[in-house]
């Protein structure tokens, strides 16, 4: 009887004990930090996102955005504080505004480009 | 029709290889340095020895912040420049990143100090709030907001390249 007792507290040590690396009011957050840690790269690391990361800086903003989010920021208001400090080049998905328009419509009009000479060129 | 075709042929590639060679080219690009301009965060510290408050208020003028740690070996080799710096009357404020009071301490009576100023920042909060990645770190500063940034060993070279072209551009330190 004591063995199975004792068998019984040793197996369920690892659920009664484990409790979560960062704490959150709602799930709703949860799921909101672990989306945005995919989406943001590591400043230190060549390429690695926040989330593949355990460099001291990744773990300080990992930190910080359960912070802000446990602040009420939005996920904008998160991005904004991390590119103020780390430069636009932490976000895995640029941002559409005049520095970066030739990146996101290039790929776009060269395509149209092509289909146009493309169809052109068998009228002739 | 032709003729538009051969034309495009020959402007679509020259265009193409102009705008990278001009991309490749530009001169703002320096591995490792960072000239987006930004006011300094606030902040509450306390200095390394005498444990008196710091506030973002205490720092004017013009002056280097260099990230610092005991247990950063690339600060070690970076040290003796930024005691010829000191050297040559440019103030240097220090943030001890992430590090005891104590070691740091030792380190900096084992090495000799060319800080006016230490701060301690033992969370690396004020560290994280400026955009550190790591030790060591170098930020030029004018009136409360930031030039240059120099993530990486500050050199005789990199003080050449990175630093003096926007000393001189803002007539700094005179």
């Amino acid at each position: 009887m004591i063995k199975k007792f004792s068998l019984a507290i040793l197996l369920s040590c690892n659920f009664l004990f484990a409790d979560s690396l960062y704490e959150f009011t709602s799930l709703e957050n949860e799921k909101r930090f672990y989306n945005m840690i995919k989406e943001v790269r590591c400043p230190k690391c060549t390429s690695g996102s926040l989330a593949s990361s355990n460099a001291p800086v990744s773990e300080d903003i990992k930190l910080k955005i359960v912070e802000l989010i446990k602040d009420g920021k939005s996920d904008d208001e998160i991005k904004k504080y991390i590119v103020n400090r780390f430069g636009r080049d932490v976000l895995y998905d640029p941002s559409f505004d005049k520095s970066t328009y030739f990146l996101w419509t290039a790929p776009i009009s060269i395509l149209l480009l092509a289909l146009i000479i493309f169809f052109f060129r068998r009228k002739v | 029709m032709k003729f538009i075709l051969r034309t495009f042929v020959i402007i679509l590639p020259v265009a193409l290889i102009s705008f990278f060679y001009i991309y490749i080219n530009d001169n703002d690009y320096y591995p490792g340095a960072d000239y987006r301009n930004y006011d300094i965060p606030q902040f509450e510290l306390t200095e390394l020895y005498s444990k008196t408050n710091i506030s973002n208020e205490d720092l004017e003028g013009t002056y280097l912040i260099n990230v610092w740690a005991s247990w950063c070996i690339t600060c070690r080799v970076e040290h003796g420049f930024l005691a010829k710096l000191s050297n040559q009357n440019i103030p240097i404020i220090g943030i001890n990143y992430k590090d005891e009071r104590e070691d740091a301490i030792k380190w900096i009576n084992k090495f000799g100090d060319p800080y006016k100023l230490i701060i301690h920042d033992y969370k690396g909060s004020l560290a994280l709030d400026m955009g550190v990645t790591g030790a060591p770190e170098t930020f030029l500063i004018s009136d409360g907001e930031v030039l240059v940034n120099y993530r990486g060993e500050v050199n005789n070279m990199i003080w050449q390249d990175v630093f003096i072209p926007v000393i001189t551009k803002y007539e700094l330190f005179k």
